[in-house]
């Protein structure tokens, strides 16, 4: 039987509370900002009032008036999403007519904010226009084939480069950014937690706006889709590796450690074994990733394919266009088969 | 002077549990020592606590005449280095050949950099072998460890706290997951460490019947505490419900 401590479970329990209530408050926030901004005023055909205090007060009541909702009768969907209790009965039934208006309220907006529009997807120009664009692409001029090939292999090169570059500092990061290797002292914890929030912000940042600082700091080319995608592979590379690492049997650490063995032989005979063929998987996949990254990338000054690409369909060259799209379909095609086949031998 | 002296031993873990509440016992240089008690009684706790895997909340563990219940760094892997321990689940290196996994045994006493790139001395590789030897299974050395059968990947376990050149062994419910026949040969592996080289030996066990065939003394652990002392042939139908509940059947393993 394992007892909790009980301050350790008020605080928990307070802690579930408070983030309920501030689901709820943006859940309901969201949803009355879209009735009033969006839906009403669409539906009406007028357009909606300035944003002021008044819209401002609608929104904060509605939010409000759906967090006491919560509070009074228990029926919240943030307790549903953290865990708490909700009374069984009506307020069973309350959460479910709740969520019901949040995912219509979310679908009905969604349709009139972004745009749909079946007509025009479907109307005589727009579908002359479609035939138009499919026709250049599949009636490649083949002319560009030899500049095209050139600029695959640095887009292929530039994701190897960045993969093999990564890897090291990924293998060497993911160690403090595990929890079980970390968890053994307080001072651990706290660069386990850092290097957590640090990896996170990196890896929350596309590597698309990396290339754009890059392009900026060393000039447009391969080398600035390299360093961005060598940002984003670490960060990605780094926790994968540690989940793995997290993954791994404790039993062999316990009898290495048990040899009398310092902590790291310890790593690197009891974890590493356990983590070396994962790792590999992990770190073809990534090259594998890297191949189209870095073809996005070239859109912005990475270089490569991509920014051939985009100087094509700048010029309006739609045949030459159609040649380089036929080629990264066929590179990024292989790649997938071969790294697919790759890991299922490594298992 | 006993070869390992423990006092008033508690355990409780960062959850709350009290995994042992005050336990005191001396083992002897020599002793076959079988430890018996339910699931969840603190047995595993208990050797943890020996070569200090855990460190003890309460209480005095005395090896060799060194207070040994909070040191750390050198002096811990020092400790260590002294009691070989083999486990349920023996716990070797996966993917590793055997030989490697037998070397492992000696990381305590090996440089941190000569081990990595795996430059074992000669004289090691030879005592590796003598180890494997001594359990009958040297002809595997070259083999990948998870390539064994159960009872071999414990005889290769027990190997490797051979290199260890232990003073005392612990044995964390060896032959819990080896069908009996096994178990035997592996218990009977462990009953020749110690009455020809002098191993002392402190062993989990489950089966009484494996209790009374191998141990020398037995002491038996309920809810953390210790309820039973002596000799393996003193232990009575009345301890036996004693020990493990009024509904337990002893069951026979041959």
């Amino acid at each position: 039987m394992v007892k909790m401590r009980w301050k350790w479970r008020f605080v928990n329990v307070l802690m579930k509370r408070m983030m309920s209530i501030v689901i709820d408050l943006l859940l309901g926030a969201t949803v009355v900002a879209l009735i009033e901004r969006v839906i009403v005023p669409s539906l009406m055909d007028v357009k909606p009032w300035a944003f002021g205090p008044m819209s401002i007060g609608i929104i904060i009541s509605g939010a409000i008036l759906w967090a006491l909702i919560g509070v009074l009768r228990g029926a919240s969907l943030g307790r549903l999403y953290t865990g708490l209790d909700v009374p069984e009965g009506q307020a069973r039934t309350i959460v479910t007519h709740l969520g019901w208006i949040a995912l219509t309220a979310c679908i009905i907006g969604g349709w009139i904010i972004t745009d749909i529009s079946p007509i025009e997807f479907l109307s005589g120009e727009g579908l002359q226009g479609a035939g138009r664009i499919f026709g250049a692409l599949l009636t490649p001029e083949f002319d560009v084939i030899g500049e095209a090939l050139a600029a695959m292999v640095v887009t292929i090169f530039t994701a190897f480069m960045a993969t093999v570059v990564a890897v090291p500092l990924s293998f060497l990061l993911s160690f403090p950014a595990a929890r079980n290797v970390m968890a053994t002292s307080p001072l651990g914890k706290t660069i386990y937690m850092g290097l957590r929030i640090i990896l996170n912000i990196m890896r929350s940042m596309e590597p698309i706006i990396w290339a754009i600082i890059f392009s900026v700091w060393v000039g447009i080319g391969p080398f600035a889709g390299m360093l961005a995608l060598v940002i984003h592979t670490v960060a990605s590379l780094t926790k994968q590796y540690s989940e793995q690492i997290e993954d791994v049997n404790a039993g062999p650490i316990e009898a290495i450690s048990a040899t009398g063995a310092n902590r790291i032989q310890v790593l690197w005979f009891a974890i590493v074994p356990q983590c070396v063929i994962p790792f590999l998987s992990f770190t073809i996949y990534r090259w594998d990733i890297n191949v189209r990254m870095a073809t996005i990338i070239g859109f912005v000054g990475g270089g490569g394919i991509g920014t051939l690409l985009t100087q094509y369909q700048g010029l309006a060259r739609y045949h030459e266009v159609g040649t380089l799209v036929i080629l990264i379909t066929a590179v990024v095609w292989i790649l997938d088969v071969v790294s697919a086949r790759v890991r299922e031998a490594l298992r | 002077m006993p070869l390992l002296s423990v006092r008033n031993l508690t355990h409780t873990y960062p959850n709350g549990f009290q995994a042992l509440k005050g336990i005191s016992f001396d083992v002897e240089a020599g002793e076959f020592l079988v430890v018996i008690g339910l699931s969840g009684s603190g047995k595993s706790t208990l050797l943890r606590c020996l070569n200090r895997l855990i460190e003890p909340t309460g209480g005095t563990i005395t090896f060799d005449g060194k207070d040994v219940t909070h040191i750390a760094n050198d002096p811990l892997r020092k400790h260590r280095g002294q009691i070989g321990m083999i486990f349920q689940h023996f716990n070797l290196i996966p993917r590793h050949s055997v030989l490697n996994n037998v070397l492992y045994g000696a990381l305590g006493s090996t440089g941190t950099l000569t081990a990595m790139l795996g430059r074992f001395s000669e004289e090691l590789r030879t005592r590796a072998l003598e180890a494997l030897r001594v359990v009958g299974i040297a002809e595997k050395s070259g083999v990948r460890a998870d390539a064994l059968s159960g009872g071999q990947q414990q005889r290769v376990a027990i190997a490797r706290a051979l290199m260890q050149q232990p003073r005392m062994l612990l044995a964390d419910e060896p032959v819990a997951s080896l069908d009996p026949s096994t178990s035997h040969s592996v218990m009977t592996y462990l009953e020749r460490i110690n009455k020809d080289m002098g191993t002392t030996v402190i062993c989990n066990l489950h089966f009484l019947s494996l209790v009374r065939q191998y141990a020398t003394r037995v002491i038996a652990l309920k809810d953390g505490q210790l309820v039973f002392n002596g000799s393996p042939h003193d232990i009575t139908e009345e301890w036996f419900t004693t020990i493990y509940g009024e509904d337990a059947v002893e069951v026979e393993i041959r």
